[in-house]
């Protein structure tokens, strides 16, 4: 990847955070747990306010009212498996250097986030959002999400 | 012929083998694995928080339960049979994995569990749901089903680590 990009790297190597993952037994197998724990929230809860902006699922419900009760749900399991993941990235940063997988990864990150709390969160905060808009950023949220859990994986194969 | 000697055979039979050896197939499984288990359980998770009151206050369980049964259930069996070509590939290794037979007894409690609020509750569902008041036994199969799952997934992403 960039040289330019390596020095960060390198500095996220050498934390005493990464240092003391690294050195504990213990420490980068709980951390992972909780990473898993924090996707399992958010991709089933993102998956049922998607089913619903698709028009399947919860048809029933206002689209607003799935999105308040599933979004907190949502946010709390982006915010743990965020936060496992740093701390799981400092524990192998030069790993990342040098895994393709990774920056994929970190690009669908970005684009998933922005997307989720720019537009997918504009229509389903609205009443009645354009029923072929709504199929095609269901549409769009699952595969960048999937696609992050996707290339996420492949960080631990390739 | 003993249960080892069941395992043994069935990591060294041929399915098993070239699973085990090849380059693609098992990381594809094992993704189907982890993509499967985070839509299954995260809408199973759903209903819990709902039976226990913790949230999704605007939807009825019954709800979450039959409207998504289809989803649910799509990611129960990719789960379910990605699981089993994983344990054929390593059926040896899980033998001897103490973290994983802890995940079998939390997959064994989720499913009685699941099984008990089958037979007790949901029979009497939409009149305690129209009555407003969740049933003290039905908030319980909501926490024990919380406590199962995080059981079943953290001791599952453990006992990769183990087999190393």
């Amino acid at each position: 990847m960039s040289p330019a990009l390596l020095p960060f790297f390198r500095w996220a190597d050498h934390t005493w955070i990464a240092m003391w993952i690294r050195d504990s037994t213990w420490a980068f197998a709980l951390i992972e747990v909780f990473h898993l724990f924090g996707l399992t929230l958010l991709l089933g809860t993102l998956t049922v306010l998607n089913l619903r902006l698709f028009g399947w699922g919860l048809k029933g419900y206002p689209l607003k009212s799935v999105a308040a009760d599933a979004l907190p749900w949502t946010f709390l399991g982006m915010a743990v498996s965020i936060t496992s993941g740093i701390l799981l990235f400092l524990s192998e940063a030069m790993k990342c250097y040098g895994s393709l997988p990774f920056f994929v990864k970190m690009g669908l990150l970005a684009a998933a986030l922005l997307f989720t709390f720019t537009f997918h969160r504009h229509l389903t905060k609205a009443d009645a959002p354009s029923p072929a808009l709504s199929k095609c950023a269901a549409c769009v949220s699952v595969m960048l999400w999937f696609g992050v859990g996707l290339s996420g994986r492949a960080i631990a194969f390739f | 012929m003993s249960l080892y000697e069941i395992c043994q055979a069935l990591q060294d039979s041929a399915v098993g083998t070239s699973i085990r050896e090849s380059i693609w197939t098992f990381p594809i499984i094992e993704t189907v694995h982890v993509l499967g288990l985070a839509v299954s359980v995260g809408i199973l998770v759903m209903l819990d928080l709902r039976l226990v009151g913790a949230g999704m206050r605007d939807i009825a369980a019954s709800d979450i339960m039959h409207k998504l049964k289809r989803w649910y259930l799509a990611g129960f069996t990719a789960m379910f049979a990605s699981g089993a070509l994983l344990f054929w590939s390593e059926a040896e290794k899980c033998y001897r994995s103490p973290t994983f037979r802890i995940k079998m007894i939390f997959l064994a409690l989720a499913g009685l569990n699941a099984l008990f609020f089958e037979i007790k509750y949901v029979p009497t569902m939409k009149s305690w749901e129209s009555s407003g008041v969740t049933p003290s036994g039905a908030r319980l199969v909501g926490w024990v089903s919380l406590i199962c799952w995080l059981g079943v997934v953290g001791f599952g992403r453990w006992t990769a680590y183990g087999m190393k």
